[in-house]
């Protein structure tokens, strides 16, 4: 082999190296999440909601976004229709008709322990930090990868400014920092939000359906749905009920994009030395059929 | 070449890759939502499909209509289709099947009927269809006939006993009642009646549920003999409506022994309290039977066994195996007959349905009652510290006596210390104070605990009532200090930073109010009906001037500087 030969295939090795990590910078940045302490997360329980959107009037206050009307005439018009998050709200309220009567359901990110979001950011600008918030940073280049990996369909583009960018409930991160408890939780006015860190409301949640395994079904949505979220609930009736996808299953998100991930940088580096090992085994008797083909003409 | 075979190979190597990655993608799991088929009104029709022989069906289902046939061999009877075995119609079809598999049923079925169909076309009679799509039709695939289950109640049972005495003269239970002899070596002699042990059919026709042993070996035996609950009561009610339906029809009772499916399945049932007045059937139970077990550490309970009667549908809905007493499964240490739960657990189970807290807790759960007691937590034998009260009420120790506590009364209340309207003012920024007609609340309470009589005998006094509310109350200190029984005095204002889970006194009002107005159906200040206008405004009226945003701190830079904030508590560093 010559020198540029040897250039040549350790250039692309290197270069193949680098294009897998690029292809899979979410897959290790997902995990740091769950390496930290704690984990922190909101426990909403559903029995104990009003539907005052009390929540939304708080979110809107602290982040800065347009300001909801939460009378009780605008409520019953309002709650009539399936909401979904927006660039606008980052938390919503859904009413829904059960067996077991009315049940209003909260409904913000769930911060999934390995979140999709993050695993398919290109430019990191979606992350999870050891706390445990699913945030998003300026960097992003506005492909909204997040949008489509999210199984909750919570990230939002702001279709509507010329400078958009994605929005979703980031749990109070700034307030986090500055020790104060997420706005939601704060003016909720039957604390049907607890916040607390993963291990304390798993822990609550259990508590209160062991404690009343008439009122609750056994099922905390969250414990283990796409590998875990932060953010968890309990409910008196099925979850399906109640607008929750059952069909999500319990591998996180980035996990079904790993194996073929690692096998891409794995396959950069080694297959061209095993093709140039295979190269050289073939070349050496190719050359002397050759020779002899030349030898037999003369 | 080499070039061209490396590029080659490459190519084919990312060509698996973006397969495989493909592959993977598209084959993550996802449910399908299944369609649930159509039902149609019975109307004495059956869907024929016997999916338990036959599995996945090639032809549609059949869509049979018994009534018809009923109705065409009014003359010649039920066992023109049904086999018949020692005098009495077994509802069975076909009436033979000469071997075993889905073949043999199949043929069975068609020659069965289509050797009908086709004997009364030669005759030149008005018959049925004789071609495969005629009874297969696809149209009626999907189609759902389901008959709901007929409850033989005690309007029913005492129905029959009566017209019985009529026919007969005097009462002969075992003409529907007879019981099994488990022991008994020749099978014709193992079915007896014996006045005094009838019981229901459901506890040896019923195969669902599971049993102790000595039942269990009975339920084989009828299983054995294709004697499920549904084949039993089809061949026991039918055969003895048809033998009578002719008499009765001559004297002019049309009504009388139904044999058409919908006259029996018509998934209308009867209520407790209108079964409330039918005298229950006599098997010389007790009135007040004295239930005291022997070496228990409690004294004993003297049973109202005649009211508990009448406010239950069934015997069977606290004598769930037998119509024995509890103790004979239930010992003390527990037996395997009574699959090894005490005595004292068969009592007080929470959750069970025939235990009595089981069965006492449900009631708790209605409307009226679940106000209070939808925040108590249910007791059983395990609860600490239980006051004495509440085991004396039961445990009086005292045969044949129950004594009836007075009814309630608010006639005797300290109007100095109970005040008739409290002013609640927690969200004073934000809205006028709450005005809670404290009184009036003590009084609706009182009249429905007199009301019932369940009530009456468990609350005893008032001092219970007010415990609905005033929970867990710290009653002594709140005396000794001569304060008020507030709510403030446990619940903080803010939030809790040891404990984020201590309930807040703003979200305390919130639950207790709110949960008690949903619990017993009051749309007045309920959490989930809207009235017009404003639901807060029930109890808050908006303030004028009030601030307008509800967060607390949302400048930052604030929180930062609070040094003593709430989260630093339990926040990591």
């Amino acid at each position: 082999m010559d020198r540029r030969n040897f250039l040549k295939i350790i250039g692309s090795g290197v270069a193949g190296a680098a294009t897998g990590n690029l292809l899979t910078p979410g897959r290790t940045l997902a995990k740091e999440g769950t390496s930290a302490k704690e984990l922190y997360g909101i426990l909403v329980d559903t029995t104990r909601c009003i539907g005052c959107r009390r929540c939304e009037l708080g979110c809107a206050e602290v982040n800065g976004l347009p300001i909801p009307d939460i009378s009780e005439s605008k409520n019953e018009n309002l709650l009539k229709t399936i909401r979904k998050t927006s660039d606008a709200q980052y938390t919503i309220i859904n009413r829904y008709e059960t067996e077991k009567g009315t049940i209003f359901v909260p409904k913000r990110c769930m911060h999934c322990n390995q979140p999709g979001c993050v695993a398919a950011c290109l430019v990191k600008a979606m992350r999870k930090r050891p706390s445990g918030h699913v945030t998003w940073d300026l960097n992003c280049i506005g492909c909204r990868l997040c949008m489509i990996s999210c199984p909750f369909d919570i990230p939002k583009f702001e279709y509507n400014k010329a400078m958009p960018r994605i929005q979703k409930c980031n749990l109070c991160y700034d307030r986090y920092n500055n020790g104060v408890l997420p706005a939601c939780v704060e003016v909720c006015p039957t604390q049907a939000l607890m916040f607390g860190s993963r291990r304390q409301i798993l822990d609550e949640g259990k508590r209160r359906i062991a404690a009343n395994p008439d009122k609750y079904i056994e099922h905390i949505y969250g414990e283990y749905e796409v590998g875990g979220t932060s953010h968890l609930y309990i409910s008196s009736v099925p979850f399906e009920q109640i607008g929750f996808r059952k069909d999500l299953g319990t591998v996180a998100y980035p996990e079904y994009s790993t194996g073929f991930l690692y096998a891409v940088p794995f396959i950069f580096v080694l297959w061209p030395i095993v093709m140039l090992g295979m190269n050289r085994a073939t070349k050496k008797s190719k050359e002397d059929e050759g020779h002899h083909e030349e030898k037999g003409k003369h | 070449m080499n070039r061209k075979l490396i590029f080659f190979l490459v190519s084919i190597a990312y060509l698996i890759l973006i397969s495989y990655g493909l592959y993977s993608v598209y084959t993550v799991e996802a449910t399908l939502r299944v369609k649930e088929p159509p039902k149609i009104k019975p109307e004495n029709k059956i869907a024929i499909a016997r999916t338990e022989i036959f599995g996945k069906l090639e032809r549609p289902q059949v869509i049979f209509n018994h009534g018809k046939h009923e109705e065409a061999f009014k003359k010649e009877g039920c066992n023109t289709c049904h086999p018949e075995k020692d005098g009495q119609i077994l509802f069975d079809f076909p009436k033979t099947v000469k071997k075993k598999g889905k073949t043999a049923v199949m043929n069975a079925y068609h020659d069965q009927c289509i050797d009908c169909h086709k004997k009364s076309s030669s005759e030149n009679k008005k018959t049925g269809p004789v071609n495969c799509g005629d009874c297969h039709k696809e149209k009626e695939k999907a189609i759902q006939v389901k008959y709901p289950v007929f409850e033989f109640d005690f309007y029913v049972h005492d129905k029959h006993v009566k017209k019985l005495k009529e026919k007969i003269g005097k009462d002969d239970c075992g003409l529907c009642h007879h019981s099994y002899d488990i022991n008994e070596e020749d099978e014709t002699l193992a079915l007896v009646y014996e006045k005094g042990t009838e019981e229901s059919c459901y506890y040896c026709h019923e195969f669902g549920k599971k049993r102790g042993p000595e039942l269990t070996a009975i339920t084989t035996v009828a299983a054995k003999k294709g004697l499920d609950i549904r084949s039993a009561s089809h061949q026991q009610c039918l055969n003895c409506h048809l033998k009578y339906k002719e008499e009765y029809l001559k004297k002019g009772e049309k009504e009388a022994c139904p044999t058409e499916c919908s006259k029996c399945h018509t998934g209308k049932y009867r209520t407790v309290a209108e079964l409330e007045k039918i005298v229950r059937p006599d098997r010389d139970q007790k009135d007040k039977p004295f239930i005291d077990i022997e070496n228990s550490k409690m004294k004993g309970v003297t049973f109202d066994h005649k009211s508990h009667e009448a406010n239950s549908k069934t015997c069977r809905s606290c004598h769930h195996e037998t119509l024995n007493a509890c103790d004979t499964c239930h010992s003390l240490t527990g037996k395997p007959e009574g699959n090894g739960i005490n005595v004292a657990n068969a009592y007080h189970h929470v959750f069970s349905e025939h235990s009595c807290a089981g069965c006492h807790n449900k009631k708790k759960e209605e409307k009226k009652c679940a106000g209070c007691h939808h925040f108590i937590p249910a007791m059983d034998v395990e609860t600490m510290n239980p006051k004495k009260e509440t085991c004396t009420a039961c445990h009086s120790g005292k045969k044949d006596q129950i004594a009836m506590p007075k009814p309630l009364s608010t006639a005797g209340l300290n109007k100095d210390k109970v005040k008739k309207e409290v002013e609640i003012k927690v969200l004073e920024k934000e809205f006028e104070p709450s005005k809670f007609p404290h009184l009036d609340i003590i009084d609706k309470l009182v009249k429905v605990s007199n009301d019932s009589k369940m009530a009456t005998y468990f609350h005893g006094n008032l001092q219970t009532l007010c415990e609905g509310c005033h929970h867990r109350s710290i009653a002594q200190a709140e005396a000794q200090k001569d304060t008020p029984p507030n709510c403030k005095n446990c619940h903080m204002t803010a939030y809790d930073g040891q404990n984020l889970n201590r309930t807040r006194l703003l979200s305390a009002y919130h639950r207790q109010c709110m949960g008690c107005h949903d619990k017993m159906g009051i749309e007045k200040g309920s959490s989930v009906r809207f009235k017009e206008g404003d639901r807060c405004g029930t109890c808050h009226k908006k303030k004028v001037g009030g601030p307008t945003e509800i967060t607390h701190i949302k400048n930052q830079n604030v929180a930062k500087q609070n040094k003593n904030n709430i989260l630093n508590v339990w926040r990591p560093k």
